[in-house]
C-alpha cells in the first residue's frame, strides 16, 4: 500500500517585491541596459561632432579656443582651397576603388574558404591576421615595404630583373612607390584592400555558410552547374550581406587618415591626400582649428547617408 | 671537440668584450664630466612643486638618456617632482594641441620649430629671457628671434638653442668633379651633382616632400636666390621674380642630378641615404654624420661639411636644422618652476652640447667657451671625427643661420605656411613639370595669403600691409 502523498507545504503569501518587479519590467530595464551604451555613443562620439561643427562656424584656433563665429567663412574657404578638392575627390575614388576591389577579393576568398581543403584553419587565421594588426604598424610596415632606399619591393624586383640597370620595366634602381602621383595613389589603395579585405572575408563567409543548404541541394537536383549557382543563387542571396560589408569598409576607409599619415602625408602634392588627414594637417598642425573643422565636417553628409543606409539593411534583415 | 671550442670562444669574446667595455667607459668618462657641472641658485619658491616636461626624441639619442639624469637631479636638489616624456618630434604639435585643448598637461613642452600659432596659450617668456641675458650675455641672433612675435612683442618662446644645418657631401665623390671642398654655390653643387649622378650613379637629396626638411631646404634655397616668404615687415613677398628664379633653378637641379625620391620622403629618409652610401649631397645637421659614424664607419669618413650654398648674388643663410623652442603653456600651475629648470637648463648648456656629441648649439654662446674657440671642439672633434677638424664649418654658424620667416619674423603664418608645406609643395609642382614657375608661385601666394588673412584677424600678424 502506497504512502498517502503529503500535500505540499503552504507558504505563506508575502507582499510583492517592488525591486524584483520594478527589474522584471522591460519598460524600465530597457533604458537600464542601454544607457551605458548611450552615454557613450553621446560623450565620444555626440560631443564632439557638436563641438566639431561649433569649431566650423568659428574662428578658433589651437591657441586661443575662444569661439567667435564667422558664419559660412571658413567653409567657403575649404571649398575654394585646391588641396581640399583634391583631397574629396581622393577620398571618394579610393573609397570606391577600394570598396570594388574588396568586394570582388572577398567574395573569392568567401568562396574558397567555404570548401574543404587542407589546412583551411590555417589560411583563415592568415587572413584574418591584417585585420588583428593594429592600423598605425601596418602603415609602418608597409611604408618600409615601398620606401626606398631600404624598400623591400624594390629589392625583390631588382633581384627578378625588373628594376635596375638594364631591368625589363625601369632602368632605375627604385619604383619610386611612394613618390610619384599614380603609384602612390596606388600603394594607398593596395594597403586599405590589404586592411580592409579580412573583415569584408569574414562578413561574406558568414553570409554563404547562411544559405539553407536545401536551396543549394535543390539546384544541384535541376543540374544547376557551379557558375549557374554562384551567378543566380549564391551572390543574389548574399547580396544584403554583401551591402553590409560594403558599408563597413566604406566607413573605415573614408574616415581612416592613419595610412595616409604614416605611409605618404599626403604627398606628392596632394596626389594622396584625403580629408581626415587634411583636416588634421589644417587643423592640428597648422593651429587653425576652425578650418580643420570645417575641412572634416565634409565627411558628415557621407558617414551619415552610408549609416542610413546600414539602419536601413539592418531593418529590412530583422523583418526578413 | 666542440664544446671545447665553444667555451674557448667564449672565454676570449669575453676578454675582449671587457676589455672594450672598459676602454669604452673610460673614453666616455674621460669626454664626460659629472651629469650636471653647476648648480643654478633659484630666485622662485619652487620647493615642493612638479615639473612635467615633454620633449621631443633627440636626434642623438644618447642626449636623452643623460637628459633625463639632469632634470632628475635638479629635482632632488630643489625638492622637486619630476618627469620627462619624450615623444617623436613629428607628435609634438599635435600632443601639445590636445594638452591645451584640455588644459592640462606638461608644464614645459619643447618643439624643434616655431610654434608662433600658439602664441594665445603660452607664457610671454621676455622677463625669463631678459633674466638670462643678464647672466650670460646676448642671444645667437637665430634664438633670439625664433621665439620672438614683434607685432605683439611678446616672446612666445625661450629658445635655448639650436643645431646647425650644413651641407654634408661625400668628398670621395666630390674630388672626382674638382671639388674636393664640396660645392659652395648653388650653380656648383648643380654642375657637379648632375656630374656625378651621371658618371657615377649617385644622386643628390634635397628634399620636396611633407616633411621638416623639405620646409628648411626649400627655405635655404630661397633665400639664396635673395626671395623669401614675407619681408621685413610681414607682406607676403613669395610671388617674385627671384622665387621664380629659384623654382627654375630647382627644376634643373632635380632633372639633373636627383631622382623622384625626394617627393616621398619624410624627416629621415635623407639621413638613411646619406649612411647608405647614396647620396652626394644633402642638406642636414651633423646627426646624420653622428650615425653613419656607427653605422657605416666608412661612409662617416667620407662625409665633410660645407657652408650654406651661395646663390646668384652671393646670399647664403641657413635654418637652424632644430631651433629648440621651449614653451610654458598657460595653464601649468607650475610655470616659476619651469622658468627656473629653463634658467638651469642655460646654465648647463656646455654639458648638453657635449652630450649632444657637438649637435646641441648654445643659444648663449658665452656659455660653451669650448665649443668656439680656437683649438675648441669643432676645431679638434673629441668624438672622434678622421680629420678632427671636420666641423670646423660649424664655427660660425651663428652668422649664417637665421630664423624660419626672414628677413621676417617666425610668426604664426610660418607655423602655418611649414605645417601645411606649402614651400616643397611649391618646389615639387614645378620640378615635376606640373606647373611653370610662376603658376606655382602665383599658387603658394594664394595659400600664404590665405594664412595672412585667418592670422591678421587673430592679431598675431601685422606689419606693414
Amino acid at each position: 500500500m502506497a504512502a498517502p502523498i503529503a500535500p505540499p507545504p503552504t507558504v505563506p503569501r508575502t507582499a510583492p517585491d517592488t525591486n524584483r518587479y520594478l527589474l522584471d519590467r522591460e519598460k524600465f530595464l530597457g533604458p537600464i541596459m542601454l544607457l551605458p551604451a548611450v552615454i557613450y555613443i553621446v560623450a565620444l562620439v555626440g560631443v564632439p561632432l557638436v563641438i566639431a561643427i561649433a569649431y566650423a562656424f568659428s574662428d578658433v584656433t589651437v591657441g586661443d579656443q575662444s569661439i567667435d563665429w564667422v558664419g559660412l567663412k571658413n567653409f567657403r574657404n575649404s571649398w575654394g582651397n585646391a588641396a581640399f578638392q583634391k583631397a574629396l575627390k581622393n577620398s571618394l575614388i579610393f573609397t570606391f576603388v577600394t570598396q570594388a576591389l574588396v568586394m570582388i577579393l572577398g567574395n573569392i576568398l568567401a568562396l574558397v574558404l567555404a570548401s574543404d581543403f587542407k589546412g583551411k584553419r590555417l589560411v583563415r587565421f592568415l587572413i584574418l591576421l591584417p585585420w588583428a594588426t593594429p592600423v598605425a604598424l601596418v602603415a609602418v610596415g608597409w611604408w618600409w615595404i615601398f620606401s626606398p632606399p631600404y624598400s623591400a619591393l624594390d629589392y625583390i624586383l631588382r633581384e627578378i630583373g625588373a628594376l635596375g640597370p638594364g631591368g625589363w620595366w625601369s632602368n632605375d634602381n627604385n619604383a619610386y612607390w611612394l613618390a610619384l602621383p599614380d603609384r602612390a595613389q596606388f600603394s594607398v589603395v593596395l594597403v586599405q584592400v590589404w586592411r580592409v579585405l579580412p573583415l569584408a572575408t569574414v562578413i561574406l563567409l558568414a553570409g554563404l555558410t547562411a544559405i539553407p543548404q536545401d536551396v543549394r541541394e535543390a539546384a544541384n537536383l535541376d543540374g544547376a552547374g557551379y557558375m549557374r549557382q554562384l551567378v543566380w543563387i549564391r551572390l543574389p542571396l548574399l547580396a544584403p550581406i554583401m551591402l553590409v560589408a560594403f558599408l563597413f569598409g566604406t566607413v573605415f576607409v573614408f574616415s581612416d587618415m592613419i595610412i595616409v599619415y604614416i605611409m605618404t602625408r599626403g604627398q606628392p602634392n596632394d596626389a594622396t591626400q584625403v580629408i581626415p588627414h587634411l583636416a588634421f594637417m589644417r587643423g592640428v598642425q597648422s593651429g587653425d582649428l576652425a578650418s580643420g573643422a570645417s575641412v572634416a565636417v565634409f565627411l558628415f553628409p557621407v558617414l551619415a547617408g552610408v549609416a542610413a543606409l546600414m539602419l536601413r539593411t539592418a531593418r529590412r534583415a530583422e523583418t526578413s | 671537440m666542440v664544446t671545447h671550442r665553444t667555451r674557448y670562444l667564449s672565454r676570449r669574446s669575453l676578454m675582449k668584450g671587457a676589455g672594450a667595455l672598459a676602454l669604452g667607459v673610460s673614453a666616455r668618462s674621460l669626454l664626460r664630466g659629472p651629469v650636471t657641472a653647476r648648480q643654478t641658485p633659484t630666485t622662485r619658491n619652487i620647493e615642493g612643486t612638479e615639473l612635467k616636461i615633454l620633449l621631443w626624441q633627440h636626434f642623438v639619442p644618447v642626449h636623452d638618456a643623460w637628459f633625463s639624469a639632469f632634470v632628475e637631479e635638479w629635482g632632488a636638489a630643489n625638492g622637486v617632482t619630476t618627469q620627462v616624456d619624450y615623444i617623436n618630434t613629428a607628435e609634438v604639435p599635435t600632443t601639445f594641441a590636445a594638452e591645451i585643448a584640455a588644459q592640462e598637461g606638461h608644464d614645459l613642452v619643447e618643439h624643434i620649430a616655431s610654434l608662433g600659432q600658439y602664441e594665445k596659450s603660452l607664457v610671454d617668456m621676455t622677463s625669463l629671457i631678459e633674466e638670462a641675458k643678464s647672466r650670460h650675455g646676448e642671444m645667437s641672433g637665430v634664438c633670439a628671434r625664433s621665439g620672438y612675435n614683434p607685432t605683439t612683442g611678446v616672446n612666445y618662446s625661450f629658445v635655448h638653442g639650436y643645431a646647425p644645418d650644413p651641407g654634408d657631401y661625400r668628398k670621395s665623390l666630390w674630388d672626382t668633379v674638382e671639388l674636393p671642398n664640396g660645392p659652395t654655390t648653388w650653380q656648383e653643387l648643380l654642375d657637379g651633382g648632375t656630374r656625378i649622378k651621371a658618371e657615377q650613379g649617385i644622386q643628390l637629396g634635397i628634399g620636396m616632400s611633407n616633411e621638416i626638411d623639405s620646409n628648411m631646404a626649400g627655405q635655404a634655397l630661397l633665400w639664396a636666390f635673395d626671395a623669401s616668404v614675407q619681408d621685413a615687415s610681414e607682406n607676403v613677398t613669395i610671388n617674385s621674380s627671384e622665387t621664380i628664379a629659384a623654382l627654375d633653378f630647382m627644376k634643373q637641379l632635380y632633372d639633373g642630378a636627383m631622382t623622384p625620391e625626394v617627393f616621398g620622403w619624410n624627416a629621415a629618409s635623407n639621413n638613411q641615404l646619406l649612411v647608405a652610401g647614396q647620396a652626394s649631397y644633402i642638406l642636414n645637421s651633423i646627426s646624420a654624420y653622428r650615425a653613419a659614424m656607427e653605422q657605416n664607419p666608412e661612409v662617416a669618413k667620407d662625409i665633410f661639411f660645407s657652408y650654406p650654398l651661395a646663390g646668384p648674388n652671393g646670399t647664403a643663410l641657413a635654418n637652424g636644422h632644430a631651433v629648440y623652442n621651449a614653451m610654458i603653456p598657460n595653464y601649468s600651475p607650475n610655470q616659476d618652476t619651469a622658468a627656473e629648470f629653463i634658467l638651469h637648463l642655460v646654465n648647463n648648456y656646455e654639458a648638453k652640447t657635449r652630450e649632444s656629441l657637438l649637435y646641441d648649439f648654445p643659444g648663449f654662446p658665452s656659455i660653451a667657451p669650448d665649443l668656439l674657440a680656437d683649438g675648441g671642439w669643432l676645431d679638434v672633434d673629441p668624438f672622434g671625427s678622421d680629420p678632427v677638424d671636420k666641423l670646423t664649418v660649424l664655427k660660425t654658424a651663428n652668422d649664417y643661420t637665421t630664423n624660419i620667416g626672414h628677413p621676417g619674423p617666425a610668426n604664426a603664418v610660418l607655423g602655418s605656411v611649414f605645417g601645411e608645406f606649402v614651400l616643397p609643395n611649391m618646389f615639387a609642382r614645378v620640378a615635376r613639370g606640373e606647373q611653370t614657375s610662376a603658376e606655382s608661385a602665383a599658387e603658394a601666394e594664394a595659400q600664404i595669403n590665405a594664412f595672412y588673412e585667418q592670422w591678421a584677424a587673430e592679431g598675431l600678424v601685422g606689419g606693414g600691409r
